[in-house]
């Protein structure tokens, strides 16, 4: 049996949810603009643009670009952020040129990056690539710089190399910083997803949601900033049950919910 | 049958009982040098010789900051001492092996895996097939007091029972000599004792040489062979006493025994003597 307060706190986030959109719904009415369509308007927008072919192709094109630039970035990242955790020369070596592009937003690299390589989906991918990269190498670098060493002495009395240590010791114990940066890294994808294509216009929901702006449909604006949104959450939410699964070893003995914490 | 070596008891039948052999472990002329970070050198251990003979159940007692964990750590290859050289049957320790087993005072256990998968870890790592490393392991688990805490992680558990887990998992690929860094010394006096205990009931079935760094005059006398006095900055040895005391030894038995008090006073007054006041009785 669920508890009456297990249900409040099970429920909260789509309370929380509600009481935005009728405060939207409220303000939208009371305002009367063009630009801010009603809360039910653009709800109403959503099913027009999910049932509509050459927007779903659009979205999943975007998507196509998230996961091969959250991907690669991932799996590159990874290595070097624990390398340069374990291994004083490599950190010395690449942590100037991290300080330097961490700060700089990775959209605003787009126009460059476009000029070399041209508007195609290459160039929207290595962006996202970029966006990943920084926080995943950060968090992996941090991780692992915080593995105690007499765990990997342990791991050397027991005859493991020095490779077998980073991969079987050095990964594991850093895992759940590692994935902390994840978790930032794709939002992080997700934001440069947009912002890509909303610099590069071509294809994508980026792309849907500023041509809508340019012809005025502010309905559709809102319903693409929803779906954008949703699937946020959707990511972060299935992100999150994942990870919660590979460090449970780690994880304070409280429950929480599972997303939106 | 034991899981815990058999080697080492073939081992002590056929040994010779002379002082010619070559011992376990041989400390020659060993000094070293940290830079502190105001860059000057600091002598952590100067001059440190010590033959450790096969069997032996050894300490390593001084104040905190004499350098005795370093010289556990150069005997285990992690560290490597700036003059001399440290052997481990007449080889030279270049760097960590399973011949040598480490026990630290921070436990350093694998967090994300069980307690069994914790002690399975060496014998795996050894080539041990999974059926047997598990069976081997969930008798040591039982022998250290831990049976039905198996698929525990550590966070789960309590500082006496990591340290618990610790001891099995370094048990559990048969190192000839066990480096213990002030394994209790995280611990609350009652759990304390009744791992001090525990360690000598399992050290008797195979009598393991035994290295063991602490800063308790009490904890020394109650397990050791020989205590080996440290002074501080630098490190030296200023004494190794011999501790002739019967064995196997109770601790309720040996409190009130006039020759442990004796020497555990003798080893205070020498220390009294020479000003290293933080050695706790």
């Amino acid at each position: 049996m669920i508890s009456g307060r297990a249900l409040v706190s099970r429920a909260a986030p789509l309370l929380t949810c509600l009481g935005l959109f009728v405060i939207w719904q409220v303000g939208s009415l009371a305002l009367k603009n063009d630009s801010v369509p009603t809360a039910l308007e653009a709800l109403r927008a959503v099913p027009t643009i999910m049932g509509d072919k050459e927007s779903l192709i659009n979205i999943l094109a975007s998507l196509r670009r998230m996961a091969i630039g959250f991907g690669v970035a991932v799996l590159l990242s990874i290595p070097l952020g624990l390398l340069m955790g374990r291994n004083r020369f490599v950190a010395s070596f690449f942590n100037p040129l991290l300080m330097v592009i961490y700060p700089v937003p990775k959209a605003a690299l787009m126009p460059i990056i476009m000029l070399w390589i041209g508007v195609g989906d290459l160039s929207k991918t290595l962006v996202i690539f970029l966006g990943v990269s920084l926080p995943v190498i950060y968090h992996s670098f941090e991780g692992a710089k915080a593995v105690e060493e007499k765990m990997l002495w342990s791991g050397a009395a027991m005859g493991l190399s020095a490779a077998e240590r980073m991969v079987r010791i050095v990964l594991p114990a850093a895992l759940p910083e590692i994935l902390t940066g994840c978790r930032t890294g794709l939002v992080l994808a997700l934001i440069t997803m947009v912002t890509s294509e909303m610099i590069a216009r071509q294809s994508g929901a980026g792309n849907i949601l500023f041509n809508a702006l340019d012809m005025g449909q502010y309905d559709t604006v809102f319903a693409m900033i929803i779906v954008i949104g949703a699937m946020g959450i959707c990511f972060d939410a299935l992100f999150e049950m994942l990870r919660a699964r590979l460090v449970k070893w780690s994880e304070p003995q409280f429950d929480m919910p599972l997303s939106f914490s | 049958m034991s899981v815990l070596s058999s080697r080492s008891d073939r081992r002590k039948r056929t040994a010779p009982a002379s002082g010619l052999t070559t011992p376990m472990i041989e400390i020659d002329r060993v000094s070293q040098t940290f830079q502190t970070s105001s860059r000057k050198d600091h002598l952590a251990l100067s001059d440190i010789s010590l033959r450790v003979e096969d069997g032996a159940f050894v300490s390593i007692l001084g104040p905190s900051g004499c350098g005795k964990s370093t010289l556990l750590y150069i005997v285990g290859g992690f560290v490597n001492p700036s003059q001399g050289t440290a052997r481990t049957k007449g080889r030279p320790i270049t760097g960590p092996g399973p011949d040598r087993g480490p026990v630290f005072q921070e436990f350093a256990l694998f967090p994300w895996k069980s307690v069994l998968g914790n002690v399975m870890y060496g014998p795996r790592q050894q080539g041990v097939k999974p059926a047997e490393a598990e069976a081997q392991s969930r008798v040591l688990i039982e022998m250290v007091g831990l049976k039905g805490f198996e698929d525990f992680y550590p966070k789960e558990l309590s500082g006496g029972m990591k340290q618990r887990v610790a001891l099995a998992r370094t048990l559990a690929y048969h190192p000839e000599v066990l480096l213990m860094d002030e394994p209790f010394g995280a611990l609350d006096a009652h759990t304390r004792t009744r791992l001090q205990n525990d360690l000598l009931n399992i050290w008797e079935r195979d009598r393991k040489t035994v290295l063991f760094v602490t800063h308790s005059v009490d904890e020394a006398v109650f397990l050791s062979d020989k205590v080996v006095m440290m002074t501080q900055s630098p490190g030296r040895i200023r004494e190794i006493v011999d501790i002739d005391l019967p064995r196997p030894r109770r601790r309720t038995e040996l409190l009130l025994d006039p020759r442990y008090q004796k020497y555990v006073v003798d080893i205070e007054r020498m220390f009294d003597d020479t000003g290293e006041a933080e050695v706790l009785p």
